[in-house]
């Protein structure tokens, strides 16, 4: 696809398969194209969904987006709902559940970031996660005690203070 | 920096804030607040002020057909040219610094009409000679399509004009205070002697006042840490 703007930065030397063509309808204007970009799996995480996979998302994310252009589609949500629920779940996008592979129901299934109008950032645990990512050691303690120990999520959030 | 960024914004405009930026944010709201109501205020991840509702997807759509007439962007360098680093500083694939990656700002610094590019530290490590990686060069060729570009940089020393012509960035005012050797040796390159340099007046006491109120309980919304901290001065 062509993607406005670019053409002379360098992303032209930094990205091989980004080009720059002569615009077809203007050939005297060079204009940069990109491959879309397909991805084999999504992970995303919506506010509420119902057994079919039909989603509620953030409208400031780009998750729909995300899902259209991914093979494989798992989605968590805080709630399983059913579909008149979902339309009265709160503000938001709907995605619709042909996009979506599998979905889950987990609550706090976004920690430590945010759910708009559930729950804010976790600033403690990013700042400990953050510290954690400096050395090879202090992560690999990280992902012991948060991602390999736990048994499930509510082990995990167990283990929030 | 949050009066001088209100300076620039004009009553009626469309003007929008990136991530990150809660400088721009309390400026454009400040100057949304007094002298320009009507102007429309777009700010990333603000409850009140997200016009869109299919994600940044929309946003971007919308700056591409030149929706905006200001935005705000920054570099983890920026040189006398008014090109941009958002890539790494040294060897990309072993860099000295990470960035965050250019994302949007290859289109928006052409597509906005005007770019303010800001930046809290005015070190020479920030304004160079040359960024390593140009992300989003400051002018472009003249068949590049390219309504916008940089307009001005503000930083906590100075603000810099763009000038088109020369392709280069000129002092165009000082913080009060600011001579210019601290200046030039606060600045990675060789400024421009433009003779006369106007001192940027000190904010009122009434943009003082509205800052720590309105604008600082709005910028929470987005920024909760940065309203705690930065308006107790």
């Amino acid at each position: 696809m062509a993607v406005p703007g670019h053409v002379g930065s360098d992303y032209e030397r930094l990205r091989p398969e980004f080009k720059v063509i002569p615009n077809p309808y203007d050939p005297a204007q060079p204009v940069m194209i990109v491959p879309a970009i397909r991805c084999d799996a999504a992970l995303i995480h919506a506010l509420a969904a119902t057994p079919d996979g039909t989603l509620l998302l953030d409208h400031m994310e780009d998750d729909a987006l995300l899902a259209q252009a991914s093979r494989v589609v798992i989605a968590s949500a805080e709630r399983i709902v059913t579909r008149d629920e979902l339309g009265r779940a709160g503000e938001g996008v709907v995605l619709e559940g042909i996009h979506v592979t599998a979905v889950v129901e987990l609550p706090r299934g976004a920690h430590p970031t945010f759910v708009r109008g559930l729950y804010a950032v976790d600033a403690a645990h990013l700042s400990e996660y953050v510290v954690a990512a400096r050395d090879d050691e202090a992560f690999r303690d990280y992902l012991a005690r948060y991602v390999h120990g736990p048994k499930d999520h509510a082990a995990y959030l167990a283990l929030l203070t | 920096m949050a009066t001088v960024i209100a300076r620039e914004v004009r009553d009626g405009e469309t003007v929008a804030v990136g991530t990150l930026a809660p400088v721009p944010a309390s400026g454009v709201l400040l100057a949304h607040f007094t002298h320009a109501p009507r102007a429309r205020v777009v700010l990333l991840n603000h409850p009140d002020y997200w016009p869109f509702r299919q994600g940044s997807k929309e946003f971007y759509d919308f700056a591409q057909r030149g929706g905006f007439d200001l935005f705000f962007l920054s570099g983890g360098q920026i040189d006398r040219h008014g090109n941009l680093n958002l890539i790494a500083v040294g060897d990309v694939e072993r860099p000295r610094v990470r960035l965050p990656g250019g994302a949007g700002s290859a289109m928006l610094y052409y597509l906005a009409r005007r770019v303010i590019v800001f930046r809290t530290e005015h070190s020479p490590r920030i304004f160079v000679e040359r960024v390593d990686h140009v992300a989003s060069p400051g002018s472009s060729p003249p068949e590049v399509a390219r309504p916008g570009g940089p307009w001005k940089v503000v930083t906590p020393l100075c603000v810099f004009r763009f000038d088109r012509e020369r392709k280069a960035l000129v002092v165009e005012s000082v913080h009060p205070g600011v001579t210019r050797e601290e200046l030039a040796r606060r600045t990675g390159f060789a400024l421009d002697d433009v003779g006369s340099v106007e001192v940027i007046p000190e904010p009122t006491s009434g943009e003082l006042h509205l800052l720590r109120t309105r604008v600082r309980e709005a910028v929470a919304k987005t920024y909760p840490q940065f309203a705690e901290t930065a308006f107790t001065r």
